[in-house]
């Protein structure tokens, strides 16, 4: 059973176009013209319980409105879409005490008090129990390590700081959802990789279902079994992370160390140059054409080794965004 | 009813932070007062009397109305909503069970209450120094109505102000809203200026079918003795259907509003 199911989903923004200069203003002021900006397109997927899906894409795809979709904050143009068995957009009570929304660069915490007065006031708004609320609280502070902080004002408190302040905030009453867009946007390295950590330790802890927006592709590899990735509204691909490379790399790396100086412009028959770093070189080739590649290399080049590799993931998720083909 | 609760008390706290500026807005206030006192003195340094009020009575009426001023006009929620809605600080409110108009109608009882207690104070303080006349009525009823159409007139400009504010759904770049036009009138036909009933007759009976005299000038005007019991309760019935037909728009437009809210940011 799963517990989000989206079908055909199709969201489109009315954007009113303005003429640049003053003309164009009062223009617009009598004769709008408007035309629809085609956000989410026609995408389904259905997610299962405790799952952790990375949901990339370049920017503009529609990650963020498909989110807002899910949360109930836009209505879809068309389409059909379940979470938990309700429609977002009816924001039931009951629904809205299942889910949470935590975005990167937004803040619901009170800015001039401390980050406490917002947990208290989430703990009403959500009705959870004393002693439930107690529990919580203190494992996210404790998995989070910001005790020190609890009484500080919210406008004194570091990006990171607040960051986690925010998460506790968004998880008082224990979402059995959570939709993350960008959760690691601005942090340092360290603080992504504790942030990584707490993510995928709720989601083990809890069992809870979790849909996660990144642009650095460390969150993704780290975190997520199952990747969707959406490109202009449309969706690209749904599945393993290693179904990926399968699916879109039609290419293979060969890193060649030769023993004696090469020219060049002769390994450009074998395939691409990626680098070329005297002695060592990295070319790319068709996949269905590898061993040739390679047989060519060893008997017209003088190589001391020889490797045939399988891309970086973020190359070939970089080749899916530009749409261009690297072999 | 509980989370309410909490918001009023955390509003409470954090009003404090901004202390500054609400003495610097109830400072605005006690200028108000004065103002208006020297416009009317002028006035009344060639007659005596001016459309049967003696000075007395006019002082009386100013310090009332500003002080039922404090109570019905403080209401932070028309400075923030408009903001919060074009800028998507609404999305933290919409995937919570709360009730947006309700949370700051909450947080607008908090601004009131700080303000009465300071108005009380100030009228005081200016009641030592002119010692005008207060009279009140004399029946408890009326006073009694007068209460509950005051209440009546503390929902009324807040729905007047949602009303005008949801407009940004429709125009996110301005976030003001219609609500400097409610403001205008506000100052013009409730009788913050001066006591409605001094306007010719027609145009008198004619605001009536407005919601305006109601959020001032008839709670006052019921306090100080001015109203029949019979037309206290014909004022605070059509009170009531003002608040009836604004709280209908009002969730109207605004549910019409959340279906095209673009919830921007992120
Ligand atoms: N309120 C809005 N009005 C009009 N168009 C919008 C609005 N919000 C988003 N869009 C458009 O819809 C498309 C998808 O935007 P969205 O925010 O969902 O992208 P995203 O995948 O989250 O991108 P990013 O990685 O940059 O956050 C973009 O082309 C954007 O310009
Ligand atoms: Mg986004």
């Amino acid at each position: 059973m799963p517990v989000i199911e989206v079908k055909n989903l199709k969201k489109y923004y009315r954007v009113h176009q303005k003429e640049p200069g003053l003309a164009g203003s009062i223009k617009s002021l009598f004769h709008r013209k408007y035309y629809d900006a085609k956000a989410v397109d026609g995408v389904s997927f259905s997610i299962d319980e405790g799952e952790l899906i990375g949901f990339i894409g370049p920017n503009g795809a529609g990650k963020t409105t498909t989110l807002k979709v899910l949360s109930g904050l836009l209505y879809p143009t068309s389409g059909h879409v379940s979470v938990l068995g309700y429609i977002p957009w009816d924001r039931k009570p009951a629904f809205q005490k299942q889910f949470s929304l935590v975005m990167g660069q937004k803040n619901q915490l009170w800015w001039d008090l401390p980050a406490m007065e917002s947990f208290i006031l989430n703990k009403e708004i959500y009705e959870v129990p004393q002693a439930q609320y107690n529990k919580t609280l203190d494992e996210l502070v404790d998995l989070l390590e910001v005790k020190d902080y609890l009484k500080v004002q919210v406008r004194k408190l570091s990006l990171g700081q607040r960051m986690k302040m925010e998460l506790i905030a968004a998880l008082i009453h224990s979402p059995k959802i959570l939709f993350l867009d960008e959760p690691t946007i601005g942090l340092d390295v360290v603080m992504q990789k504790k942030m990584r950590d707490f993510i995928k330790e709720y989601n083990r802890r809890f069992n809870s279902t979790i849909i996660l927006t990144s642009h650095y592709m460390d969150d993704v590899k780290e975190l997520c079994e199952r990747v969707i990735i959406i490109d202009k509204g449309k969706l690209l691909f749904d599945g393993a992370l290693s179904e990926i490379i399968k699916k879109f790399a039609n290419h293979k790396l060969l890193t060649v160390v030769f023993s004696e100086p090469v020219d060049e412009k002769k390994l450009a028959d074998i395939g691409v140059v990626k680098k070329f770093d005297y002695p060592q070189c990295v070319i790319s080739v068709r996949r269905n054409a590898t061993s040739l590649a390679a047989a060519e290399l060893l008997q017209h080049f003088p190589v001391a080794d020889l490797n045939i590799e399988e891309p970086q993931i973020e190359d070939i998720i970089r080749e899916v965004f530009t749409g261009k083909d690297l072999a | 009813m509980r989370k309410y609760l909490t918001v009023f008390a955390i509003d409470w706290q954090n009003q404090f932070i901004y202390r500054l500026n609400f003495v610097l807005w109830r400072f605005r206030n006690i200028l108000r007062v004065l103002m208006t006192y020297f416009l009317w003195s002028t006035i009344f340094s060639v007659q005596t009397s001016v459309f049967g009020y003696t000075r007395e009575q006019i002082m009386a009426y100013l310090l009332l109305v500003i002080f039922l001023y404090g109570f019905v006009g403080s209401s932070p929620s028309n400075d923030n909503i408009g903001g919060e809605v074009s800028s998507g600080a609404l999305n933290n409110f919409l995937t919570k069970p709360i009730g947006y108009l309700r949370y700051w109608f909450t947080r607008d009882l908090s601004s009131k209450l700080l303000n009465v207690i300071f108005a009380v104070g100030e009228i005081f303080l200016l009641w030592l120094i002119f010692r005008p006349p207060l009279v009140f009525s004399s029946q408890p009823a009326v006073i009694l109505i007068g209460i509950l159409m005051l209440v009546s007139a503390v929902i009324i400009f807040y729905l007047l102000g949602k009303l005008a504010l949801a407009s940004v759904f429709w125009a996110p770049e301005n976030t003001w809203g219609f609500m400097f036009v409610v403001l205008v009138l506000m100052e013009m036909l409730t009788g913050l200026i001066f006591p409605l009933d001094i306007l010719p007759r027609s145009a008198f009976t004619a605001l009536q079918f407005t919601p305006f005299p109601y959020l001032l000038y008839f709670p006052l005007a019921a306090f100080i003795g001015r109203l029949s019991p019979l037309e206290a309760v014909r004022l605070l019935f059509q009170s009531l259907v003002w608040l009836g037909i604004l709280f209908y728009l009002v969730k109207r437009v605004w549910s019409a509003g959340y279906k095209v809210y673009s919830a921007s940011g992120g």
